[in-house]
């Protein structure tokens, strides 16, 4: 079937399922890429946000501890805070920059300040504020945020979203596939239907109970299918007819023909039995007249001109003959038949060099082979004569187990194949081929000679 | 007055500078914004002249401004209660000069639309007060007692942080009455006065005194001296005498301070 053999990178189905899903993974990608981006850039700002409240808050609440140095108040103040999960530790210091209080897992040494998490290197977002009363310096707090936690929550998240893509990707996938394979079934049953009409079934019929685009093409397709159906029928009929009137027109121009060799044979075998015996009979008695005149010599140039007249008939008659039907193809065969043609074809064209190859083993070929080849080979020669402008003539006839085959061949003016031809001897020459159950090839272009290959079964042979 | 010379006015070094940075301790009688933001010109009118950094400090509370003045002399310049001075005294403290006033009095105020006109009407009554220690509630306890009513079984009193707190206390209602040193109250909004009634005023106390612990050599005090007794005539001294309400400084008399301490704690 023909949509079995739609390559798959080809298939309308495989294309559809592809593109679907091909859009929904970059649609995907970039919205997992979008949320994780958003999901960071939240987590990164509220962790600045809640460390800058947490700062601005400790910074504001200490400034009046500072200036009381009372560091204890503070510290347990400072504890309290320090109970919120992501603050890894506060570091309070003084005027002086001495560390007055230190809580949590303080670095060894001073972190390099950060102002964005996602400029944090360490894991730890460090920051720090001035302690000030009244516009005046108190202290720092210094405090560190471990992003341990915003890293989970964002890993969390990521691992959630991608999840989701894939479980969407996934449903796509199947979603997809259902439907396209829904949407296309009907199409295969369209090309499914179009190879069986291709291979000449047209009975063949596409439901179309639903009112949509795909329906309408399967009616346009059910309304063309008749109508090539009817059509067929139609062209099948006329070609049954032409045939059958062909072949009655063939049997007959081969019944024409072999009538008319018949009637040839006839007509040369009267010509020859009747006309020749008179003539000799004529020519006899004008003889014994002419010699019994006795000096008369009226009598004597009459006799003489019977004689003559008797004798060019007599030519006339035999030429006739010739032509109707050569005694040497009866009495020696084809191959001697075609040599005497030659002759007399080189002696009516002595400026044509012609070479005859003949092969001397088809002597006794069937009569009905033997005439029709040797009219081809007579039609051929006639034609060069006439048209081809040829100085050279080659003249092949040769035998297998098989088969018989004759092969003309001029380096003339040849023809046009396409040109129709004009008279009607190629047209005889292929029916007598066709009647031998043989074939005919032409091999010519302008200019360029022209050579008629022949090739008949050996079985028509006797 | 007129006879100190301002030697860190003109002089290119500052017999302070070993001690840089001096501590300016100053009891904690507000909340320590306040407190910051009322000294600042006065720590920076020192620091010019004595060409050294000066850093104010308080303490949590009277009780833990007194101790660290009393044991560990934390502070170089001390700014402290008059009755609280003579244990500073004690602790070494050199007392170098006194806010130019005729004195100090505290108050008993209540709200107009109150009942209580006179302290008789305070029997029973709910009296906001300031930290115990604080010269404001010696002084009315003082004057309660002295007027027939017990402290804390004739009235009751509820202590809050500051004058400000006492006096906003009576003023919504959580309490009665409210006793509070006079300056605070002079300086609050003329609406809260024109609300409240004064129905007694307390004797009159010594200002604050200022003095210096051991760590400043007599150079320095003589200098920080100079610098408080000419505040009144110096442009940038007149200017934190007038932030801090005050008319200037002036030489006092410590045995002044001791008896106030043995009349209100005896």
């Amino acid at each position: 079937m023909m949509h079995n053999s739609i390559p798959l990178l080809n298939s309308l189905r495989f294309r559809l399922i592809a593109s679907v899903v091909t859009i929904e993974i970059i649609m995907l990608s970039i919205l997992v890429w979008n949320n994780i981006s958003i999901i960071h850039t939240t987590h990164t700002d509220r962790l600045r946000d809640t460390a800058s409240s947490i700062l601005q808050q400790i910074a504001n609440t200490s400034g009046r501890h500072m200036v009381a140095v009372d560091y204890a108040t503070l510290e347990e103040y400072l504890r309290n805070t320090l109970h919120y999960n992501e603050l890894a530790y506060i570091v309070i210091t003084d005027r002086d920059d001495h560390t007055v209080i230190s809580l949590g897992k303080v670095p060894e040494h001073k972190a390099d300040i950060d102002t964005h998490p996602k400029q944090v290197k360490d894991g730890m977002f460090d920051v720090t504020e001035d302690i000030t009363v009244a516009n005046q310096f108190m202290g720092k707090v210094w405090m560190g945020f471990s992003l341990s936690i915003m890293d989970d929550a964002i890993l969390k998240a990521r691992n959630r979203g991608i999840t989701i893509a894939l479980i969407e990707i996934i449903l796509t996938i199947i979603v997809t596939v259902f439907i396209g394979l829904g949407l296309t079934r009907r199409l295969a049953l369209l090309s499914s239907a179009a190879a069986q009409v291709e291979a000449g079934n047209y009975s063949v019929s596409i439901p179309t109970e639903k009112n949509d685009e795909i329906s309408q093409t399967a009616t346009a397709f059910n309304r063309m299918v008749a109508e090539v159906d009817k059509q067929t029928h139609q062209l099948k009929k006329a070609e049954a007819q032409s045939s059958k009137l062909l072949k009655e027109n063939r049997q007959l121009i081969h019944t024409s023909l072999e009538v008319q060799e018949q009637e040839r044979k006839h007509l040369a075998r009267e010509l020859h039995d009747e006309m020749g015996q008179c003539l000799t009979a004529i020519q006899a008695d004008a003889e014994l007249i002419r010699d019994n005149s006795h000096g008369d010599s009226r009598i004597q140039t009459s006799a003489e001109a019977i004689i003559n007249v008797s004798s060019r008939v007599y030519d006339v008659v035999h030429s006739m003959m010739h032509r109707l039907r050569p005694s040497i193809l009866d009495n020696l065969g084809l191959t001697e038949a075609i040599k005497e043609e030659v002759d007399s074809f080189k002696n009516r064209n002595p400026n044509i060099h012609c070479e005859c190859i003949c092969a001397e083993n088809l002597n006794n070929l069937h009569e009905r082979t033997s005439i029709n080849l040797y009219r081809i080979m007579q039609e051929c020669l006639t034609n060069i004569t006439k048209h081809a402008a040829a100085s050279r003539v080659t003249i092949e006839l040769s035998s297998t187990d098989k088969i018989i085959s004759l092969k003309v061949s001029d380096n003339g003016s040849g023809f046009d194949v396409d040109i129709p031809a004009r008279g009607l001897g190629l047209i005889g020459m292929r029916e007598r081929v066709t009647s031998l159950g043989g074939e005919l090839l032409l091999q010519t272009a302008l200019d360029k000679g022209l050579t008629i290959s022949i090739t008949v079964p050996l079985h028509a042979t006797s | 007055m007129w006879c100190y010379p301002i030697t860190s006015h003109t002089a290119e070094t500052s017999s302070c500078k070993p001690l840089a940075p001096l501590t300016f301790g100053i009891l904690p009688f507000i909340s320590a914004e306040q407190l910051v933001e009322r000294f600042t010109p006065f720590a920076q009118y020192l620091r010019k002249y004595l060409k050294v950094p000066v850093r104010i400090e308080t303490a949590p509370n009277f009780l833990e401004f007194a101790r660290r003045t009393r044991e560990q002399q934390r502070y170089d310049i001390l700014f402290t209660a008059p009755h609280l001075y003579p244990q500073a005294s004690k602790a070494g403290y050199r007392l170098i000069a006194g806010v130019d006033s005729p004195g100090m009095r505290a108050i008993i105020v209540a709200p107009k639309k109150s009942n209580i006109h006179t302290l008789a009407d305070l029997k029973g009554k709910r009296l906001a007060s300031v930290q115990p220690m604080s010269l404001a509630s010696l002084l009315i306890k003082k004057h309660l007692t002295d007027n027939g009513l017990t402290p804390d079984v004739d009235v009751t009193l509820v202590i809050t942080p500051t004058h400000d707190a006492s006096l906003l206390s009576s003023y919504h209602g959580v309490t009665d009455a409210s006793s509070l040193m006079r300056p605070p109250y002079n300086a609050a909004s003329q609406t809260l006065r024109d609300s409240m009634r004064i129905i007694a005023e307390t004797e009159t106390a010594p200002h604050i005194p200022i003095s210096v612990s051991t760590r400043v050599n007599a150079a320095c005090e003589a200098e920080i001296t100079a610098l408080l007794l000419k505040m009144d005539i110096i442009p940038e001294g007149k200017n934190v005498l007038q932030h801090n309400r005050f008319v200037g400084f002036k030489h006092v008399i410590a045995k002044d301070y001791q008896r106030v301490r043995d009349h209100l704690l005896e």
